[in-house]
């Protein structure tokens, strides 16, 4: 479904090049739940950046669906992420005068009342079904995150990209939060690519990868 | 489910970011408004002010303060001086006072043999009395021919002032220097203006005294006369000889005197044949004698001088009928009282109603003489004062020599009257001044408060394109997660530069909204408290200012404000955000 091939990122710093991916392919099956841990610098955000079309690789290629990234313009891919990817990050990056049931659905691509009632389901699901009318500041860090997850889900992506989700959560929240990503994976709605330096984390993966300057291989 | 993301959302969940906005931009714009609005209502005031020119040709004597009176008054001051020295000489050694003190000396015995020479004694004495008063009588005359000078300076200098600011309007230096020149000299000079009357009433006092004198030195011929047919030889008496040369002189004088005063106290030459010429030039309606006076006013953007129309009765409601106009209180003045008839804004402007008075004794800087009883208030879409033609050149010395004529073309024949006017007149002392001409004038005196008013807007426009577009920044700066998530998650760059462009318009807009609203509000208020009760003008809805001139302020904030934020949106990282860790 998600291929990538031969992926490469430099980067140019003065007269140097740092290979922030290295000549890296993966594949990310329909359903599956791919972990990407490794230290700090490692790589790991940067390719799920290529994989996502956050980024352009400098060498190889991407593919979603069987459609190469270098065929699709800038336009079509940012089309592709919106609708057909989800994004967690380290940060909420929740909307400050927006409710919580309002950051969800900036996330909706289609904003109409069976959106609006699956959002609410998912807060629900997620703990939050009594705070839909909060705003970001009324939250406890935890909640936050699990509004941003379930922003990221309320399009129903193929494809869920977690970039180190529980970095800024205490293990019991950070584990809540992986949770409800697997509980996405396991009713079948899409697959999970989680970044993250904490293999705690990754336990319901079907497969983890290790990245170390650049290069990927088998945890 | 409404779009979160909504401009509705936006502004009512970040009242207290967008408020202040509005408050400034709002204001800034009430400022324009109000400003350019006040200057609008001085062009609007000095157009009605002036209005009565629209329908009608004013032939005034060319530069008679100039010329044509200041050469007769210079005249005047020598034959004056003449004059003065004849009645030193007359009443100084050797003249009267001598001769009188010699004829009461002759022994009595003599006087009671000789009757005539009694009579003698008395008319000595009586022209010594009279030599004494005219002495009097040249005093005032000669200080008052010396002020009408230096008034006549006074406005040549100002003409001149005012042909240099027309050169130079920029150029403000001609104006300090003049005030600075002028300014203590105009204050002693300007109630002269007052005083012009009183010329005459001094001419025609020294004139009874010389008539007088010269009376008396009449008689003093017919009493030597009368001495010498008593049959007694005037030289066995010690009879001093008559000052007879002396008196001759003085009347010579005396004579050239009355005839240069004559001289600036008779019209214009060459109204009655202007005034003839003109009934007969085809297209016109009507034509009048106008012994023409001003009022001071106020017009907002400063004193001007209100003109009056100084016709005949007929003449009056002919002006009346013309514009459209009608007396609405009391009546026309009376030919022969100094009475006056004006319109309700004028009145309102010097705050005076039926029974008040106008003129040079009420306020200094009217032209018109002395004070004028207000009898007729008049209402209509033409502002206007009437005063009595007979009343004002029976009168007053000078309004004589200002008298001129008012031409009244048809409508449609403005032009060709104007024409065949301008060659009637020729080479003539009298010019032409129409419409065209004095709108020409208001233009040029309001532009440059216009370019002044257009600067403040530019610089206000400026000022607040870069306040405002520095605290979008501001804004938008702590806006940045928002955009970075946005962008990441597969927002399109262009859309949101598109939805900031309509949060920016929507502030905008508002601002332009509340500022032109909050602007009709002071200005209605302004119009009712100040502008009416004051007789000006001014067009609380004039949508040129309320639209037009207000536009740029909001205009340039958005563009510059949208400039700079979606040149940051577009070149927006949304990585670079994302992996910021604070």
């Amino acid at each position: 479904m998600l291929r990538g091939h031969d992926l490469a990122l430099d980067y140019r710093t003065g007269g140097s090049v740092a290979h922030a991916v290295d000549n890296v392919s993966l594949a990310v099956d329909p359903g599956s739940f791919v972990g990407l841990i490794g230290p700090s610098g490692s790589g790991k955000s940067s390719l799920m950046y290529l994989l996502s079309g956050l980024k352009r690789p400098t060498r190889g290629s991407v593919a979603f669906e069987g459609r190469d990234y270098r065929g699709i313009p800038a336009g079509g891919l940012m089309r592709l992420r919106r609708q057909r990817f989800g994004f967690v990050f380290q940060q909420h990056f929740l909307i400050n005068y927006l409710s919580a049931m309002e950051n969800v659905m900036v996330g909706a691509v289609r904003r109409n009342h069976e959106m609006a009632g699956y959002a609410q389901e998912l807060l629900r699901r997620i703990g939050l079904g009594d705070k839909l009318e909060k705003r970001p500041y009324q939250l406890s860090i935890g909640e936050r995150q699990r509004v941003a997850v379930a922003r990221a889900l309320v399009h129903r992506p193929t494809v869920v990209f977690a970039d180190e989700p529980t970095a800024s959560l205490d293990q019991t929240t950070g584990r809540e939060v992986i949770n409800l990503l697997a509980d996405y994976r396991a009713r079948g709605e899409g697959s999970l690519v989680v970044v993250t330096h904490d293999p705690a984390m990754l336990t319901g993966a079907d497969r983890v990868l290790q990245m170390r300057d650049g290069k990927l291989s088998a945890a | 489910m409404d779009n979160p993301l909504s401009l509705r959302h936006f502004y009512f969940r970040n009242k207290r970011k967008v408020l202040p906005v509005i408050g400034i931009l709002a204001l800034a714009i009430l400022g324009v408004v109000v400003t350019d609005s006040l200057l609008a209502s001085a062009r609007e005031t000095a157009y009605a002010t002036y209005g009565s020119y629209q329908k009608l040709i004013l032939v005034a004597p060319r530069a008679t303060r100039d010329q044509d009176l200041s050469n007769p008054l210079q005249e005047s001051l020598t034959r004056l001086h003449d004059v003065q020295l004849q009645v030193d000489a007359l009443d100084g050694p050797g003249g009267l006072s001598s001769y009188y003190a010699a004829v009461t000396a002759i022994p009595a015995q003599v006087q009671a043999q000789l009757p005539a020479m009694r009579q003698l004694q008395i008319d000595a004495a009586n022209a010594r009395y009279y030599a004494a008063r005219l002495r009097g009588d040249l005093v005032p005359l000669g200080d008052l021919i010396v002020r009408v000078q230096r008034l006549q300076s006074e406005e040549k200098a100002f003409e001149q002032l005012v042909q240099q600011l027309t050169q130079n309007p920029n150029d403000p230096r001609a104006l300090i220097s003049y005030l600075q020149q002028h300014q203590t000299l105009l204050r002693t000079v300007l109630p002269d203006s007052a005083q012009l009357g009183r010329l005459q009433a001094a001419g025609t006092s020294a004139s009874s005294d010389a008539a007088g004198l010269q009376q008396s030195l009449q008689a003093m011929s017919h009493d030597t006369a009368s001495l010498n047919a008593a049959g007694r030889n005037v030289a066995d008496l010690p009879v001093p000889p008559s000052p007879s040369a002396t008196i001759d002189q003085f009347k010579v004088a005396l004579d050239r005197l009355t005839a240069s005063l004559g001289s600036f106290q008779s019209p214009q030459p060459g109204l009655d044949k202007l005034v003839a010429g003109s009934a007969r030039i085809a297209g016109t309606a009507f034509v009048k004698r106008d012994a023409y006076s001003n009022l001071d006013i106020n017009m907002l953007a400063g004193q001007a001088q209100f003109d009056l129309y100084g016709v005949d009765q007929p003449g009056m409601a002919q002006l009346l009928s013309l514009y459209g106009d009608r007396v609405i209180l009391g009546r026309l003045p009376r030919a022969d009282g100094s009475e006056i008839a004006i319109s309700e804004e004028i009145a309102r402007s010097r705050q005076v109603w039926i029974g008040g008075k106008v003129g040079n004794n009420i306020d200094e800087l009217d032209r018109l003489p002395d004070a004028f009883t207000v009898v007729g208030i008049i209402r209509g879409p033409t502002r206007i004062g009437v005063i009595p033609l007979d009343y004002m050149t029976e009168h007053y010395l000078f309004e004589r020599r200002y008298q001129g004529l008012v031409v009244v073309p048809q409508p449609g024949h403005e032009q060709a009257v104007h024409d065949q006017l301008q060659t009637l007149i020729g080479d003539s002392a009298f010019r032409l001044f129409d419409w065209s001409y004095i709108k020409g004038k208001i233009d040029s005196l309001i532009a440059n408060l216009d370019v002044i008013n257009r600067f403040l807007i530019l610089l206000v426009t400026i000022v607040l394109a870069l306040v405002v577009g520095l605290l979008n920044n501001l804004f938008f700066r702590q806006r940045m997660n928002e955009f970075g998530l946005l962008a990441a998650v597969g927002y399109s760059r262009w859309g949101l530069i598109l939805r900031v462009a309509w949060e920016s318009l929507g502030v905008t807009l508002a601002s332009w909204l509340v500022g032109v609203g909050l602007g009709v509000a002071v200005l209605s208020w302004f119009n009712t408290s100040f502008i009416v009760p004051h007789g000006l003008l001014m067009n609380v809805f004039d949508w040129n200012v309320l639209a037009l001139h207000t536009l740029p302020i909001p205009l340039m904030v958005f563009l510059f404000g949208m400039g700079t934020v979606g040149w940051q949106l577009l070149r927006l990282d949304p990585i670079s955000i994302i992996e910021r860790r604070d």
